[in-house]
Formats: structure tokens, C-alpha cells, sequence
């Protein structure tokens, strides 16, 4: 069964319309890319998904549950999480903090927990145990107690994938994590990405505009244009796609 | 200058210090660690204060079981003032709370069979005749008094005995709210002054953490406007001005917001700020007639803190820092 299934969503601002009927499912444990030109409605539907904003129409089914009328914490702790266009990270939480505040599950975070200080401070080593493991891995153990705010363009990325991973997530929405980040590092965070997919079979959706990228790590791509899908396929199938090629690839056809 | 050298002027001060403190206190909560702009703080107090004295005098109620009802009633404020109000954006919030803490007055003001109008307690119905509502409260202050008059003769006063009581409340409570900011129930709120879509995009129910904040700041509202009420022994609606919320407000900023130890020496910073501004009595101050010189203290407590929000906006005891991030 599909994990994620989208039904003929639409959504309009005014008189925009970022996403107009977009269908696909999702098979669980598989990669899949999204692109398309700028403004083609990529992080609108992701959005959608996320329940930041809600449909017009449609329906989304999250493991055959309905999520569209959720709002977007109810459908983080349902396990489906994701990551923002251009790396929201808390500025005035240290980078360990932003990491802790991830962990599922924190009774320190019911208010009726403060008469119970033991389990929480439990909860709270255990959570920043956790935290300093991830910043290893993505080599920002340094910055641990910093504020996140000092941390140049590329750190914020990792600390926000590395957020969102945190969360123990069944499927992830990543919106281009790798936009702005070095050859070298995009290959690590891959590697991070292969691993944890095999380690805890998360689901991902990927937004991304560097194709060689695309190309290596994914099973299948969506392509988008103006609010709608106009090819869903294999990798290798969308440079055939004549209409992917008039809306996004242009000159840049294979072996181009 | 005769009243400047009184210890009992400034033992009221200090004493008020102290209420204005947990006051402020609330502030805290709700600005320093939730990011979240009351600007209608007085109206809890003013809830508490009237609840005790109307369930006192009228009713006949405890003085205790009245002032716990006064303050679940300032919580319940709280909560319905942000059941309305705190989905809207933070500017929004701002300006409702206003007119939450206005219409709580106006109603006072014109409700004067239940409240007394604006008469004040003084005149709210009372079936055994004139009656104030501090006799329980003023069991134990006249206890403390007596015990110290031996050794401090007049100056054994009830100000000084509420100093006495409300200072080592004050302090109780500074040190619950710092665990209180120590735990990730805070952390999360910290996150949402910057930002509400990441705690959620992590499963955060980012309205009921405001909300909770939003409480919990009201509770010391109103504990505040308990310790008002038996101050003052009487309470009328111009007690509770939107001036009094800023006073709160200019406790927090002078304490920087985000550092809750700073409370207690920015909230006797502004008592005696408060109390030594109404004896600047030299020319040319002194050509100035009383209330002109009311609003000209106004004025320079305005000025110290504009002075310091450009020198260090990050108040007296706050880092620099955490202000600067972008
Ligand atoms: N909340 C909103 N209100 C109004 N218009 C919106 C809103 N969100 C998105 N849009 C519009 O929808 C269109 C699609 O935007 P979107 O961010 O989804 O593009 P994208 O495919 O992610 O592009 P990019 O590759 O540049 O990130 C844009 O024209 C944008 O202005
Ligand atoms: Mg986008």
C-alpha cells in the first residue's frame, strides 16, 4: 500500500494557483525527486502536504489516513516531516537545542511534567546524547552550544536536515537541502541519507534543481510546471519527455 | 526633600517594588520566553483584586478561598483572552489584549452594584454595613508588626510587613519560573518567538504552548493584584490604568527580557526610580505644579529606558547577543 497518496489537490491564493489537481502516490521506503522551473508550485504542494497550508480540494491520505484537514503538528507527529526552502533553523536556540527540540516524545514538554523533574531531566540527557551524535555525524559537534544564529548558509542546511532526521520520521519532505552546500558535503549528507534510509526505511520526497544529483540517488522523478505533474517516471524516461524538455531541461537534453 | 530621607517611604517603595516584581514577573513568561505581548497585564490584576474584595464584602467569602478564586479567575481571563486572540499575528494580539484590559475596566467603572463603580470597593454592597476585605490578611501583617515594634518601633509598619511577606513570594516564585524556563517546554516556546512552522514541522502544538504561557503569565497577574488588593485595602478602576501594565513592561525591558534573575534588582531599580523621581523639587522642576510633575516623572523614566534600549537593548543583565542574531 502506498504511504502517501495525493488526490487531486488544488490550492489558490487570490488569484494564484500554485498547485492545480496533482495526483501521485508514494510507495513506502522508495526515493523520489520533484522538479521543475522556479515558481512551478514544488514547495506549495510541499506545504500542502505538510498541512502548512491547507487544500481546496482533493484529498491526502498518510498510511490510508486522511491528513489534509490535520494541522501541521499533528501530522509531524504522525511521522510525516519535512524541511524548508533555504534552512529554518532558531537563531536563539544553540545548535544542540534546536537539535533536542526534535526528539519525539519529551515529557518536558507537558507543562504537568514540571512536578516531575526526574523524568525529564532523564529525558533531556537521553535527547542531548542523541543531539551530540547527530552533530558528529554531520561534523558540528563544535557548535553545539552556539547559537544557531552564527552558523554560515551551508551549517544551517545540515543542522536542518539533521532536525528533521531527528524526529524519527516514516517519510520526509526535503525542499533543496542541497541547494548552497559543497560537492564534497552533498556527497556525505547523501551517504547519510542512503544509510538511514536502509537503517529505518524512511520514505523520501525530494525537491531538488541540480540533476546529476537527482539522477544517482532517486528510483523515480516528478516533474512539475505551473501547478501541475506533466511527467512521472523513471529518471532516464523524463530527458525523452518532450514536454519536460520544452518546460525545464531546454538545451540541456542527455549528452547535451 | 523631608519624605526622601523616610524610611517609611521607602519601605513602601520596596514593598511595591515587590508586588510590581511578580507582576512583571508575568511579563516575563509570556514576552521573555513565549515572545508573546500583553499589553493588557493589569487586567488580571484588576480581575483578582475586585474578585477578592467583591467575594469578601458581599459575599462573606474567606479571604483566602476569595483570593484562589480571584486568581483562577485571572487565569481563566487569561485563557479566554487567548482562546479569542492568540491565533491571530503578534501585533494583532497585542491590541486585543489592550482592549481586554479596557473593557475589564470600563465594566468595573459601570458596574456598580456588583463593584462599586467609581467609588471604588468602598462602595460595593455590603450586607452587614461598611466592611473592608484585608481582616484576614491583616491577622498575620498586625502579627509580624508586633513582633517587630520592640526593635523597630514606628517604622515597624504595614508596609513593612508586606515587604516582609511579598518579597520571599517574590523570590519563591523568580526561582520556579527559572526551572520552569530550564525545561523543553520552554525551549519550545523560545523557538516560537522566532518562528512558529519549525516547532510545528517537529509535532509542536505551538497554540497550546502560548496558551499555557499566556496562563501561567496571567496566574501572576493576578497574584500580583492579591497582593495589591491587601495593600491598598481598597481598589477603584483608576488602580488600573494601562500605565500600570507599562510600569511592568519597563521592569522587564530594565531586567532584559529574557533574564529572569534580573527581575528582582530591576523591579526595586524602578521602585526607587519611581519613588526618587517625585522629589526632584529644584528649580526649575519646582515651578511645576504636582500633576505636571507626575507626568514629567513619566517623562524621565521614558527617557532612562530609551537611553538604555540604544545603550543595551539587551537590558541590564541580558547578552548582548542573543539580540544581535540574524
Ligand atoms: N502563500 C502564498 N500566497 C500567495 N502565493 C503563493 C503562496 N505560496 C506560493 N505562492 C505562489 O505560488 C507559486 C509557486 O511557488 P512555489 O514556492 O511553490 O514554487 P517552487 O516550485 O517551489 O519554486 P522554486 O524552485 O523557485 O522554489 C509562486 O508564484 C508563488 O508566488
Ligand atoms: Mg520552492
Amino acid at each position: 500500500m502506498a504511504i502517501l497518496e495525493v488526490r487531486d489537490i488544488s490550492v489558490s491564493f487570490g488569484g494564484i494557483k500554485p498547485v492545480r489537481g496533482v495526483s501521485f502516490s508514494v510507495e513506502p521506503g522508495s526515493f523520489t525527486s520533484i522538479i521543475g522551473p522556479n515558481g512551478a508550485g514544488k514547495t506549495s504542494l510541499f506545504n500542502l502536504i505538510s498541512g502548512v497550508n491547507k487544500i481546496d480540494t482533493g484529498e491526502i491520505l498518510f498510511r490510508g489516513e486522511e491528513v489534509h484537514g490535520l494541522h501541521a503538528h499533528q501530522i509531524a507527529e504522525r511521522g510525516l516531516v519535512r524541511t524548508f526552502q533555504g534552512a529554518k533553523i532558531i537563531k536563539r536556540l544553540t545548535v544542540a537545542e534546536n537539535l533536542m527540540m526534535a526528539v519525539q516524545g519529551n515529557p518536558g514538554d507537558s507543562l504537568w511534567r514540571f512536578f516531575t523533574p526526574r523524568s525529564r531531566s532523564k529525558f533531556e540527557k537521553y535527547a542531548r546524547y542523541l543531539a551530540m551524535e547527530r552533530l558528529d555525524r554531520v561534523g558540528l559537534t563544535k557548535y553545539a552550544d552556539e547559537f544557531a544564529g552564527i552558523l554560515s548558509g551551508g551549517q544551517r542546511k545540515l543542522l536542518d536536515l539533521s532536525r528533521a532526521l531527528m524526529t524519527n520520521p516514516s517519510m520526509i519532505l526535503l525542499d533543496e537541502p542541497f541547494a548552497g552546500v559543497n560537492p564534497t558535503l552533498v556527497e556525505k549528507l547523501l551517504e547519510v541519507l542512503a544509510s538511514m534510509r536502509k537503517q529505518y526505511e524512511i520514505t523520501f520526497l525530494l525537491i531538488e534543481h541540480d540533476l546529476e544529483t537527482v539522477m544517482n540517488i532517486s528510483e523515480r522523478v516528478i516533474v512539475m510546471a505551473e501547478g501541475k505533474i506533466i511527467a512521472d517516471g523513471l529518471p532516464n524516461s523524463i530527458y525523452e519527455n518532450e514536454q519536460v524538455i520544452d518546460a525545464y531541461l531546454g538545451s540541456r537534453k542527455r549528452g547535451a | 526633600m523631608e519624605a526622601f530621607i523616610q524610611p517609611g517611604f521607602w519601605i513602601f517603595v520596596l514593598a511595591m517594588a515587590g508586588i510590581y516584581g511578580v507582576f512583571s514577573l508575568g511579563l516575563q513568561i509570556q514576552y521573555g520566553v513565549a515572545g508573546v505581548m500583553n499589553f493588557g497585564h493589569v487586567g488580571m490584576m484588576a480581575i483578582t483584586g475586585y474578585a477578592i474584595a467583591i467575594l469578601v464584602i458581599r459575599f462573606q467569602w474567606s479571604f483566602w478561598w476569595a483570593a484562589f478564586v480571584g486568581v483562577a479567575l485571572a487565569a481563566l481571563g487569561g485563557a479566554l483572552l487567548g482562546l479569542s486572540t492568540l491565533r491571530l499575528s503578534g501585533d494583532y494580539f497585542a491590541i486585543a489584549s489592550i482592549a481586554f484590559a479596557e473593557i475589564t475596566r470600563y465594566w468595573i467603572l459601570n458596574s456598580d452594584g456588583i463593584t462599586g463603580g467609581t467609588q471604588g470597593t468602598l462602595a460595593i454592597p455590603n450586607p452587614r454595613g461598611f466592611g473592608g476585605y484585608t481582616d484576614q490578611p491583616d491577622v498575620i501583617l498586625y502579627w509580624i508588626m508586633d513582633r517587630l515594634t520592640p526593635y523597630l518601633g514606628d517604622n515597624a509598619s504595614r508596609d513593612l510587613a508586606i515587604l516582609l511577606v511579598v518579597w520571599p513570594f517574590f523570590f519563591l516564585f523568580l526561582w520556579i519560573s527559572a526551572r520552569l524556563q530550564k525545561t523543553s517546554w520552554a525551549r519550545v516556546l523560545r523557538a516560537t518567538r522566532e518562528d512558529d512552522d519549525v516547532p510545528r514541522s517537529l509535532g509542536k502544538n505551538v497554540f497550546r504552548f502560548r496558551l499555557q504561557a499566556l496562563v501561567i503569565g496571567s496566574v501572576f497577574g493576578g497574584i500580583a493584584g492579591a497582593f495589591w488588593a491587601v495593600q491598598f485595602m481598597l481598589l477603584a478602576p483608576e488602580d488600573f490604568l494601562r500605565i500600570v501594565t507599562f510600569y511592568g513592561w519597563m521592569i522587564l525591558i530594565l531586567a532584559g527580557a529574557t533574564r529572569v534573575k534580573g527581575l528582582a534588582i530591576a523591579a526595586i531599580f524602578f521602585g526607587f526610580l519611581y519613588g526618587a523621581t517625585r522629589f526632584v523639587e529644584f528649580w526649575p522642576i519646582s515651578l511645576l505644579s504636582a500633576p505636571e510633575r507626575s507626568y514629567l516623572r513619566i517623562f524621565l523614566i521614558g527617557v532612562v529606558l530609551i537611553a538604555l534600549m540604544v545603550k543595551r537593548p539587551q537590558g541590564l543583565f541580558g547578552k548582548r547577543q542573543e539580540m544581535v542574531l540574524e
